[in-house]
């Protein structure tokens, strides 16, 4: 098999969970919203852009469609645990991504339940290898350009603010700021970037249905920010990078050395392990937030060097 | 002109009443204090104006215009602020974003915004580090500009919140026990510093105190009050003067010279 077969996958799913991970530390990483439902929106993203695209809608609208539906559900999902204490933002979330699953499982007439759907696929270039390095690209491109947005969004008084919700709402609120805006604003933002994520998996895999869209998306996501460092985009990226390529190495190392244990749990074992080390040693992650960025800080750091 | 106007609240945590009809006016322009044993209900007067308390009963009025039951950042936005008494500052951001944060206005805390007028945000955040450099200077914390909050001592802390407060520049200030925990000297800065942003720029100030030595220097006007209802009110000479006063707080001995 051509080899640019297995890096344009392996750079595809690099692409598509780094921009889930990225989505989490808006989230978590700045605000500390704990979404323990990333595959739903994922998910949510991933339908939305099959059914678009089966209206014959041109591709860059089922992207924008898919990731804007992802984004609504997201919000209004959310609202009525934003007013709540953090951990019912948890449970509403969890309890949201397997109902989604259910639901889609039992539906036979829209989206073909548990049988799944075909998507038709964006780039017909004439030979398979174009289309690989046409889809490397594109899921690239959309990485890059929503690592910019967030990167932007977290060194500007707007990412401040988020930082100083998670650090004391109540502080937040008594300076003349909504919180339940703040927050609501980030979970449409990662909402959206989630269901990118799932067109861009979607229609790369031609294919779709619920049983990709299990609760382990949502770990193996986590676990990305929390080894990469939860609050900085960096530290995300890093993470996705690094998951998703030990994903990969456990699965061939399996084929070639013996364990007394079943080889299908090798990963599981392994990625349980360094959660916990890494919790352990390094609980900030291998890259640690940054301060906000901005022309204030440049000054601060002026008039500190001149004293 | 009266400012605040808080009329007859009642505030109950269970069977307590710990707010029994207090009643109270805060004229604008003035320095005016809230004194009273610990427990009579001080601090829950403020969560109640502030709005971080829902008041069981009655009415808080400022500016004329009900706020009873807005929320704490609609009632910053009308012009009111107030300064923690055990600092609530964001640990993990540097003091220098910690007043930031306080600003009135600044734009780029839109996401759209923030996104897509970088150039005015920008120039918006070097005039407000500018500002806030003013409430360091006056703090003497600028060289602990860019450390995170949650390094600073106690004292320190105590200044970040009150400096927050400042930054905001509000019509009306509520302040909670500003001098507790900070040396003299100091303390005697702030009130002096508050003292002539009263007379200068016309803030209202109304200040929770235990150090009667500090207040009475700074005062317009004082209320006492005792489980939950306001016992005694008027110029700081006719409080000490009245000899309930001592007897529900001050206590027999008088180690603060009357002025």
């Amino acid at each position: 098999m051509d080899p640019l077969f297995y890096l344009a996958d392996t750079l595809i799913f690099i692409g598509i969970f780094s921009l889930l991970s990225l989505s989490l530390n808006l989230e978590f990483g700045l605000t500390s919203l704990g979404n323990f439902g990333k595959v739903a929106f994922f998910m949510a993203g991933a339908y939305a852009y099959t059914l678009l695209a089966h209206a014959a809608l041109p591709p860059y609208l089922c992207f924008l469609g898919g990731a804007l539906i992802a984004g609504l559900i997201g919000l209004v999902i959310t609202l009525p645990a934003l007013r709540l204490r953090e951990d019912y933002l948890a449970i509403v979330t969890l309890s949201f991504g397997e109902i989604l699953r259910t639901v889609v499982k039992a539906e036979e007439g829209l989206a073909g339940g548990v049988r799944g759907i075909s998507v038709p696929a964006v780039f017909h270039l004439g030979s398979s290898r174009a289309d690989a390095l046409a889809n490397i690209l594109l899921t690239l491109g959309c990485l890059a350009l929503c690592f910019l947005l967030l990167q932007a969004l977290a060194h500007s008084p707007y990412g401040r603010v988020l930082r100083a919700i998670r650090e004391d709402e109540v502080a937040v609120k008594a300076l003349g700021k909504n919180p339940v805006y703040f927050k609501a604003s980030v979970l449409f933002i990662g909402s959206c970037i989630a269901g990118l994520a799932g067109g861009i998996f979607a229609q790369y895999l031609n294919f779709i249905d619920p049983t990709m869209f299990l609760p382990t998306v949502t770990f193996l996501v986590w676990m990305m920010l929390i080894l990469g460092g939860a609050g900085n985009n960096w530290g995300a990226l890093l993470g996705g990078v690094v998951v998703e390529l030990m994903n990969r190495g456990t699965r061939i190392m399996k084929d070639f050395i013996t364990l007394p244990v079943d080889p299908n749990n090798l990963q599981f074992i392994f990625f349980g392990l360094l959660v916990i080390l890494i919790l352990i040693f390094r609980p900030q992650g291998i890259l640690p937030e940054g301060p906000v960025k901005t022309a204030a800080r440049k000054e601060a750091q002026n008039w500190i060097s001149s004293l | 002109m009266d400012l605040l106007v808080v009329d007859r609240v009642v505030k109950n945590f269970g069977g307590l009443r710990v707010l029994n009809q207090a009643s109270l006016v805060v004229k604008k322009g003035t320095v005016t204090a809230l004194v009273g044993p610990n427990g009579s209900g001080k601090t829950t007067l403020f969560n109640v104006i502030y709005g971080l308390t829902p008041a069981d009963e009655g009415e808080v009025y400022f500016r004329g215009k009900k706020i009873t039951r807005y929320p704490p950042y609609q009632i910053y936005r009308e012009g009111l602020a107030l300064a923690f008494q055990l600092p609530r500052l964001f640990n993990q951001l540097p003091i220098m974003d910690n007043l930031l944060l306080a600003a009135p206005v600044n734009s780029g805390e839109n996401p759209l915004r923030a996104l897509f007028t970088r150039p005015r945000w920008q120039e918006e955040e070097r005039a407000l580090a500018r500002q806030a450099r003013e409430v360091l200077e006056l703090l003497e914390l600028t060289p602990l500009a860019l450390r995170p909050a949650g390094q600073l001592s106690g004292g320190q802390r105590k200044l970040v919140e009150i400096g927050r407060v400042l930054m905001a520049k509000p019509e009306m200030i509520l302040v909670d026990e500003p001098a507790a925990g900070i040396n003299p000297v100091l303390a005697r800065k702030i009130y002096a510093t508050l003292k002539k942003l009263q007379q200068e720029k016309g803030l209202t100030l109304f200040v929770i105190e235990h150090r009667l030595e500090v207040l009475f220097d700074f005062a317009d006007y004082v209320y006492l009050m005792d489980a939950g209802r306001v016992v005694l009110e008027g110029t700081p000479e006719e409080v000490l003067a009245h000899p309930d006063f001592y007897t529900i707080y001050a206590g027999e001995s008088r180690p603060w010279r009357v002025l």
